[in-house]
């Protein structure tokens, strides 16, 4: 039997965790983003130390597991709190919010770096070629020419990461932080009712996640004129 | 060639046969027949049903009409959903392996070696000693040609290679028929001569063969008997040098002016 | 105390049990690899067959899976499992909160998460197969089950390897998750290191050097396979 009344408790007590969700995806996307083109710019600019370094922070933060990124940023930095506070960082690593942020930035950015990498690589180098010859100053190339072919390529692989960051985001509910996980964590071990409260709170990521396959598909269409259909030519 | 002798039993046929894919009728009633020692050509243009014919023989593709016979073993059908199987999926594998094939993409199994391919059947679909099937595949492979790749894989090798290959993997079956179904329309023009070579000398060693080709040379020079496909139906149907010089179909007559 | 003897072998060293402890994630990972590649595998068979509600049942279930945060879905298992088992339990008259095995809660967790992703892998590996030499093992006369074993089982696990690979990485990383439950795997026993010696940073980084020491050695791993497995490709 379906219990309406359950169910509408549920989701209003989800809803309050959207909120948070949401912030946590956004402001990580953003600064991950940030990071992840200075990775990739590291790795493709040929100076051996900034490849290194690029290398050394991607192959970490892809080789160890999210929760112990966090736990490592939130408790661990915890270790060295005295000279954090004299550094005056304290209030920054206080703060769950700004740790679970900073922890899924650096480990969303370590993955993105490599999309971007790969993007830029796939562009054809007859595209630069030409625009080199047409005197394109080198920004100017990237701007014009590399940028706009890399995008597109990277735009698939990039909007599935987009979407593993809402999952990761749940992560968050480990260190107190009450999301849309961290509240449907309260609600079951309260209620008892785990399917109810899963279907719900399933239902909240389930939509998000197509959100963003929707965005996805229109800025694909826009990344995209020559997959347009033609132009009818209009009768004089 | 000299034709085998008129009163050999018959090695395979096919009676009545009607197969279509949809609402296209590939086959429209084609009885054929070929005696043991027989190499039969079939020529046709492209959609003409040739390759079909091939496919229905060793029910690759299930005739919804008509019968199929492999030696004296003729295949049982039931209905099923207005249409009709093999009765029996034993006697299915029991006549594929009497029927050795030979495709125009080789089909070559890319993960086993030449020899690990020639003997793949032999020891896994008739269950022969492995220590057997390694010596008369190395026999075969030389027959071929290919000895020295034995242990090569088939994506290292030429097309006509590869196609020499498959025609070992169907002989290491010890098949009573043939079937080649446009053996070298995809080999590079260089490579045709060495897979014809090959398919010439099975012929003068007397097996019986169903050739799908587009090779005329072949068809006239080392065929028995020629058949020629128009939509679905036998147009000329005769021995090879009375084909090539009196055609009496005027659509084969067409399709030799055109090919030429 | 230092990191070295508080991480070393010695009396009061944490070493062996987070070497334990690591031993014990791999063996989370390896057993809900192998129950998501049996759920995979059907999930694959179920998108590939003819019958619309296999497929539907499927697609279901790799969506949900593959859009539903994994911790969620062990907090499911975990509690769910508990209140399934409390309620059996109740018929027989026992009362009270009755916990499932974390071990097992875990394993299937990882099962469930990894076979919506191996689903995926396996059915790109399915698609990807040359039909000609299908249609050669028919023609020399093999039976379907032979045609599986001997054909499409070894030409789809070469393709699906590095996908699998992927899918194996990712469950690692997931692996950390189970520790919610209680179970003791190499980040939950850093957590009861951190707590009883009040050095959260030296043991999640010996958690985090573990970890990358699996990883690592899961991509070599991997690329060995892979290398064995191309052979005979162009």
């Amino acid at each position: 039997m379906i219990d309406l009344d359950f169910l509408a408790t549920t989701v209003r007590a989800l809803l309050g965790g959207l909120p948070l969700t949401l912030s946590l995806t956004a402001g990580s996307v953003a600064l991950g983003g940030v990071l992840a083109a200075l990775a990739a710019w590291g790795r493709l600019s040929g100076l051996a130390p900034s490849d290194w370094l690029a290398r050394l922070y991607i192959f970490v933060f892809r080789g160890t597991p999210l929760l112990v990124q966090i736990f490592l940023i939130y408790y661990g930095l915890g270790q060295f709190r005295p000279a954090l506070q004299a550094w005056g960082l304290w209030s920054f690593f206080r703060e769950p919010y700004w740790c679970a942020l900073l922890a899924l930035a650096l480990n969303t950015g370590a993955y993105t770096a490599e999309i971007f990498r790969g993007a830029v690589l796939s562009v054809p180098h007859g595209a630069l070629v030409a625009g080199r010859a047409c005197g394109m100053p080198r920004l100017l190339l990237f701007r014009r020419v590399t940028l706009p072919l890399a995008a597109r390529q990277a735009l698939p692989a990039y909007g599935n990461e987009v979407i593993s960051v809402v999952k990761a985001t749940s992560l968050a509910s480990t260190i107190t932080l009450m999301e849309v996980t961290g509240i449907a964590q309260k609600l079951i071990a309260q209620s008892f009712r785990a399917l109810e409260v899963f279907v719900c709170a399933g239902a909240f990521y389930l939509a998000l996640t197509f959100v963003i396959i929707g965005a996805l598909r229109a800025v694909e269409a826009w990344l995209s004129p020559d997959l347009r259909p033609r132009p009818v030519a209009r009768p004089a | 060639m000299l034709a085998p002798s008129p009163t050999r039993p018959e090695a395979v046929a096919v009676r009545d046969l009607h197969k279509h894919f949809g609402r296209l009728e590939v086959l429209r009633g084609i009885s054929l027949s070929a005696r043991e020692g027989e190499v039969v050509a079939i020529l046709g243009s492209s959609g003409s049903g040739k390759s079909t014919l091939l496919r229905c023989i060793n029910l690759l593709e299930v005739p919804e009409g008509g019968e199929v016979v492999v030696g004296d073993e003729a295949v049982a059908w039931r209905a099923r959903r207005g249409g009709r199987v093999p009765a029996d999926r034993a006697q299915v594998d029991r006549i594929r392996s009497r029927v050795g094939m030979v495709f125009q993409s080789f089909n070559l199994w890319s993960h086993r070696t030449v020899l690990e391919n020639v003997i793949e059947a032999p020891v896994h679909v008739q269950g022969r000693k492995k220590a057997e099937c390694v010596a008369e595949a190395e026999a075969l492979l030389a027959k071929v040609g290919i000895a020295d790749k034995r242990d090569h894989y088939p994506a290292h090798l030429s097309g006509g290679q590869q196609q020499r290959a498959a025609i070992a993997r169907a002989l290491a079956m010890h098949p009573r028929v043939l079937l080649f179904d446009e053996p070298t329309s995809a080999l590079d023009p260089e490579r045709v001569a060495e897979v014809l070579r090959v398919m010439r000398a099975l012929a003068e060693e007397g097996r019986t063969m169903l050739v799908v080709t587009h090779e005329m040379a072949f068809a006239r020079d080392v065929a028995h008997r020629v058949v020629f496909l128009h939509e679905g139906r036998i147009e000329e149907d005769g021995p090879s040098e009375q084909v090539f010089s009196a055609p009496r179909s005027e659509r084969f007559r067409q399709f030799l002016a055109r090919g030429e | 105390m230092s990191a070295f003897t508080l991480l070393g072998f010695g009396p009061g060293g944490w070493g062996g049990a987070l070497l334990l402890a690591a031993l014990t994630t791999l063996a989370l990972s390896l057993c809900g690899f192998l129950v998501g590649a049996v759920l995979g595998g059907l999930a694959a068979a179920a998108k590939l067959s003819g019958a619309a509600p296999l497929r539907l049942a499927a697609d279901g279930y790799t969506t949900l899976l593959r859009g539903v945060p994994d911790l969620l879905v062990i907090y499911l298992l975990y509690f769910g499992g508990s209140a399934a088992l409390g309620q059996v339990a109740g018929l027989f008259g026992a009362t009270g909160f009755i916990g499932v095995p974390a071990f097992g809660v875990g394993v299937a967790a990882l099962g469930i998460i990894s076979g919506a992703y191996q689903a995926e892998v396996f059915r790109g590996a399915y698609l990807a197969l040359d039909r000609g030499q299908v249609e050669a093992a028919r023609a020399v006369g093999m039976h379907r089950g032979l045609i599986l074993r001997r054909v499409v089982a070894p030409l789809v696990a070469r393709t699906a390897l590095p996908g699998l690979g992927n899918v194996w990485q990712i469950l690692l990383k997931d692996s950390a998750l189970v520790s919610v439950t209680g179970l003791v795997e190499l980040l939950r026993q850093a957590q009861v290191g951190a707590g009883s010696t009040r050095q959260p940073f030296t043991f999640y980084l010996a958690a985090a050097a573990l970890y990358l020491a699996i990883t690592s050695l899961s991509t070599w791993g991997f690329s060995r396979a892979e290398a064995h497995a191309r052979r005979g490709a162009p």
